[in-house]
């Protein structure tokens, strides 16, 4: 895995790479605009981190620059600006995800392995999350290597959910993704598909949480 | 300022010159129409001793006035005055009449024309005339006088006729003065209430084409000084976007680092004070986003003009960033959202949720509950949180407002900044900020109430 960080202050971008380094990735960094648009021309990075404000060619531009040319590299958007404006425009051009400096690592660990999950599991037939695997081709999900039996519904719902780790996903926008056009999901439905989801996979370490009157979160896998 | 209103100024600068005006118009008026008036009369008054002499006669020797009585009576009266008469022969003996009547002056003696004076015959003021009359080959002298009766009614007239309209004339343009200031400077009101409607987010020139074109270079001078109020705004602006960036990028690369090291096997004193740099770190970058904050939400902080925000989607949006770290502290953050429309600055009203949120999680104590809520209540919008932590005391509840105080034998790391950013961003949308206990007299409650949609 490879990323590539394009910060101006050097002892943030020293920070990033030990950190980085630390959880396995090979890290590049780029200091200035126009060098991270020619790095990301010559190589293939699994995730860019970009700080919007760096001198010269700013992030907005840089990411321009590579949507323009058809990157579909994820990119996390790093600012120490905080206007909604800067938040829309950022994500409108294209970035995967925004953090609002300074940041903890662990979090930033957090949503690196994300993206870059996230963008495999597009690419790839297989989501992995912990002792969890989803084979999206053969329909097939195995829990610590053993295959687990799943209903349509409740395959539908932990797709939507791991598909967005430690992000809390909505009970209507679960209804949303699981229901078919002529049907009419009760929210009550989804609390019955995230329990019989709980007793499959709580003994494994897998943990949904339920965010009182909005929706649920798949939480990060820890070794316990 | 004693002379400070227009209006009084105006007046008492009319006020003499009308009064002047007034004055010396009604003398003239007086004196032109009085004049011919009583040329008139006094050619009446002659015409009576010029009839008067024909009747001078020489009876056996002696001169004597042939004047029957009835003559005499019509001669004697008209319709307003008493005429009296007085005929004198040559050496001054009376001949007839009324002997009191008072000569003329000497320097007015007639020569060989008549004279007109004035003088008192039994104690009313008289207008006579004296002429010379042939009588038996001699001259004699004839003088008639008459009451003022008419004389004075004719000034009366006058005065009346002329005078009165003039000074009625001169009220009316000092009333008209004073109404017509108050309208002449109705467009002053109606720009004064434009002028009121501007606010720091909504610096919009004044539109100088209604109005009158002597405001005309007020209103250009105004809207100058409100580009250069709008440039020094977004001057501000972009210097606290530069600090902010100034500021936070080496707070995170000071945590990166402290992180680091603190991830790496270190003695315990090492780990220690590393740990004393994190958290210090950690509250500095904390202090700066929420000076920054205050910064903003001052008036005149941000000058983004206001528009719809749902407050159910403003929550929704956050409501990853709280759950974490509620989570981190083992608190069971929830949300009760209604739709909730206002027109605010969306970054601003974020940042006043989340201070309250964050207040929750730092003061709640662990295992506690936390509860997001936006709607309406009574046709008004609201975003409110409740908690079931310690509460703030009744006696506490306007300080723990004011910046940088803290409430007596608080625990955690706050700069006591929060709730006065919370404040400034609810006065910034005319909203009310309400903080009271939570269900059940436990806990705190928090509520920003805006204005009716």
């Amino acid at each position: 895995m490879r990323i590539l960080i394009v910060e101006d202050d050097p002892s943030l971008a020293s920070g990033l790479t030990r950190i980085l380094e630390a959880e396995g990735y090979a890290v590049d960094v780029a200091g200035r605009g126009e060098e991270a648009v020619g790095a990301a021309r010559g190589e293939r990075f699994d995730l860019v981190i970009l700080d919007i404000g760096l001198p010269g060619m700013d992030g907005f531009e840089v990411l321009r620059r590579l949507r323009g040319a058809e990157h579909r590299v994820p990119v996390l958007v790093l600012t120490a600006r905080d206007t909604v404006s800067d938040r829309v425009h950022g994500l409108d051009l294209g970035a995967d995800d925004y953090m609002a400096k300074p940041f903890a690592m662990p979090e930033l660990a957090a949503r690196v392995r994300a993206l870059i999950r996230r963008s495999q599991a597009q690419t790839g037939p297989k989501i992995l999350h912990g002792p969890l695997t989803l084979d999206t081709v053969a329909r097939r999900a195995y829990l610590a290597g053993e295959p687990l039996e799943l209903a349509a519904r409740e395959w539908a719902v932990l797709e939507v959910l791991l598909g967005k780790v430690e992000k809390i996903v909505s009970k209507e926008s679960i209804i949303q993704a699981v229901a078919g056009w002529d049907e009419d999901l009760s929210p009550n439905a989804i609390e019955v598909y995230i329990s019989r989801l709980r007793t499959k996979l709580e003994r494994a370490g897998v943990h949904i949480r339920t965010v009182r009157g909005f929706g649920y979160m798949l939480e990060e896998f820890k070794i316990r | 300022m004693a002379d400070a209103s227009l209006r009084e100024q105006l007046l008492r600068l009319l006020l003499l010159p009308v009064a002047c005006i007034l004055a010396v118009s009604s003398v003239a008026a007086y004196y032109l129409a009085r004049e011919p008036a009583t040329d008139a009369y006094d050619g009446a008054l002659i015409d009576a001793g010029i009839a008067l002499a024909d009747r001078i006669h020489v009876r056996d020797g002696t001169l004597a006035v042939d004047l029957p009585s009835a003559a005499e009576q019509i001669l004697r009266t008209d319709q307003f005055d008493t005429i009296y008469y007085l005929v004198r022969d040559p050496s001054g003996k009376l001949i007839a009449g009324d002997a009191g009547i008072p000569p003329p002056p000497v320097a007015q003696r007639p020569q060989d024309r008549s004279v007109f004076y004035d003088a008192t015959y039994r104690d009313t003021r008289v207008r006579a005339a004296a002429l010379l009359a042939p009588c038996g080959g001699r001259v004699c002298t004839i003088t008639v006088a008459e009451t003022t009766r008419k004389r004075d009614r004719l000034v009366r007239e006058i005065l009346l006729g002329s005078v009165m309209p003039q000074a009625l004339l001169a009220v009316l343009t000092l009333a008209l003065v004073w109404f017509g200031v108050a309208r002449g400077l109705a467009p002053l009101e109606r720009l004064s209430g434009e002028i009121r409607k501007l606010s720091p987010r909504d610096l919009r020139p004044i539109e100088p084409a209604q109005a009158p074109a002597e405001t005309r270079p007020l209103i250009e001078a105004l809207n100058q000084l409100l580009v250069q109020v709008e440039e020094s705004n977004r001057n501000q602006q972009r210097f606290l976007a530069n600090a902010a960036h100034q500021l936070r990028t080496p707070l995170a690369g000071l945590r990166a680092h402290a992180e680091l090291a603190l991830a790496q096997p270190l003695s315990e004193e090492s780990r220690a004070e590393i740990e004393q740099v994190h958290s210090a770190t950690v509250r500095i970058a904390r202090l700066a986003n929420q000076l920054l904050a205050l910064a903003r939400a001052e008036r005149g902080g941000r000058v983004e003009p206001h528009s719809a925000v749902d407050l159910k989607g403003l929550a929704e949006g956050a409501a990853d960033e709280w759950v974490h770290s509620a989570l981190a502290r083992d608190l069971d953050l929830g949300f009760e959202l209604a739709p909730a429309s206002v027109s605010g600055d969306a970054l601003l009203l974020r940042e006043a949720l989340g201070n309250l949120v964050h207040n929750s999680i730092e003061y709640a104590p662990r295992g506690g509950h936390i509860t997001v809520r936006t709607g309406a209540r009574n046709g008004r919008p609201f975003m409110e949180i409740e908690d079931d932590g310690s509460g703030i005391p009744p006696q506490e509840r306007e300080r723990v407002l004011e910046r940088f105080y803290r409430m007596p034998g608080t625990a955690g790391t706050g700069s006591g900044l929060g709730l006065a950013i919370v404040r400034e961003i609810a006065a910034g949308h005319g909203a009310a900020l309400e903080i009271s206990h939570g269900m059940g007299g436990h806990g705190c409650r928090v509520a920003i109430t805006f204005p009716h949609g």
